[in-house]
């Protein structure tokens, strides 16, 4: 299996977000996280990219991700005051369409820091 | 640099190393030696180690704490048993005052010890006014210690899209900010929202029960990396990619310097932003509920 090194990668786990992390990646598998703190090790190894969950969950059924985004959709539309909420761990990008989708359904968007 | 309320050796374990006491700059050649810091927490943390002045107070005191220096610095007499209230004596209280007015650049971290517990928005807001408070003697800054991955980007995004950092109500087509009434904890034990779409959080584990049973009887959404605890009560639940370990983008470091992410590996799931796009778009084909809305702006 080839490593594959990442140079400078970026560690999100605590709100020093460390950019000058060395990652080496193994298939499915981060195996070595040169500078990364203890916290942001087992954050790295603990996440991998094998696929162990369902790619999504209709009413804890296994379902597939359009009729999930279906679903999510018709109750986002049919709710008066629906909620969008948490975006800590996701990107900028992310929490700009969050915040459009927000606005599209009239609702209201909030993160953790109100908490 | 003062840091209150936090535990950064534990929680922030390369803040110390990576920004704050042992770097070098341009006045503090000598690194950790040029620097003082100061701890104030009500117990003992392994963050105390590190400090030059550890000062134990006792819990729920800070409010008292703070407006007390806010009083010494500007030369005020304080009531030495109001201070003492604190578990503090009054001659810490003025070799602290000292301390920060012979700083050259003082920077004051506050944790969720400060902005958590009793006080919460007014200790927070005691502290960016001492601090403000101080640049009539030398230049100093407050900054929150942010806790997780990107919370800090939420601040901007939702600043620069709708004018407030947090908690922000769109229902009516423009936003308004009210925290306490527009915040989820309150909105999700009053049970006021009729739907929830989570993303990037597992309020599951951490709301308080009468909000997580409010999440429970509504239509809730969940976008994780994992079945979460919010996914076993919710109705539609999406795994997505795991931000910075398999999802690229920005986020941003506590100070708010936006970084880019790269992701070492490749997940079989969709990205948050792609999941979000297509929810965006699957709720563009279906009917407005207002007229003028989806997507068109209300004049
Ligand atoms: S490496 Fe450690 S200190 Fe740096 S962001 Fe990750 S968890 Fe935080």
């Amino acid at each position: 299996m080839t490593l594959n090194i990442v140079k400078n990668a970026t560690c999100t786990f605590c709100g020093c977000v460390c950019d000058d992390i060395e990652l080496h990646a193994e298939g499915e598998k981060i195996v070595e996280t040169k500078r990364a703190c203890s916290l942001g090790e087992s954050w790295f190894k603990h996440h991998t990219a094998e696929r162990l969950f369902p790619d999504a969950l209709i009413d804890g059924h296994p379902a597939t991700v359009d009729d999930a985004i279906e679903r999510a959709a018709d109750y986002l539309v049919a709710a008066d005051m629906p909620l969008v909420y948490g975006l800590s761990n996701v990107t900028c990008e992310t929490q700009r369409e969050a915040v459009s989708l927000a606005e599209m359904v009239g609702g209201v968007i909030d993160s953790h820091t109100s908490l | 640099m003062i840091y209150w309320g936090g535990n950064p050796a534990e929680c922030h374990p390369r803040h110390f190393t990576k920004y704050t006491i042992m770097q070098k700059g341009k006045y503090t050649q000598n690194g950790r030696k040029d620097r003082t810091m100061v701890l104030v927490d009500i117990r003992e943390t392994p963050s105390a180690k590190a400090a030059n002045l550890f000062l134990q107070i006792r819990p729920g005191k800070d409010f008292e704490l703070i407006t007390a220096l806010r009083a010494l610095i500007k030369g005020q007499r304080v009531n030495e048993d109001a201070v003492n209230e604190t578990g503090l004596p009054l001659s810490k209280l003025e070799e602290l005052v000292a301390k920060m007015k012979a700083a050259r650049f003082g920077v004051i971290f506050f944790g969720m010890g400060l902005s958590m517990t009793r006080g919460k928005h007014m200790n927070s807001a005691a502290v960016l006014m001492l601090a403000a408070e101080m640049n009539a003697f030398t230049k100093f800054v407050a900054m929150p210690m942010r806790g997780h991955g990107n919370v800090t980007g939420a601040d901007v995004v939702m600043r620069y899209t709708t004018g407030y950092p947090f908690g922000v109500n769109l229902c009516r087509g423009y936003p308004r900010f009210n925290p306490g009434e527009f915040s989820t904890v309150d909105l999700l034990v009053r049970g006021d929202v009729d739907a929830c779409l989570v993303l990037g959080a597992d309020p599951g584990a951490t709301m308080p029960q009468p909000g997580i049973d409010h999440l429970a009887k509504i239509p809730t959404i969940v976008l994780d990396p994992k079945v979460t605890h919010t996914s076993r009560l919710a109705r539609v639940h999406i795994t997505t990619a795991a931000t910075g370990v398999s999802a690229p983008g920005t986020v941003y470091r506590m100070d708010e310097i936006p970084l880019p992410l790269r992701p070492a590996l490749k997940s079989p799931y969709p990205t948050d932003e792609e999941v979000v796009r297509r929810i965006r778009e699957a709720v563009k084909r279906r009917p407005a509920w207002l007229p003028g809305r989806n997507g068109k702006a209300v004049m």
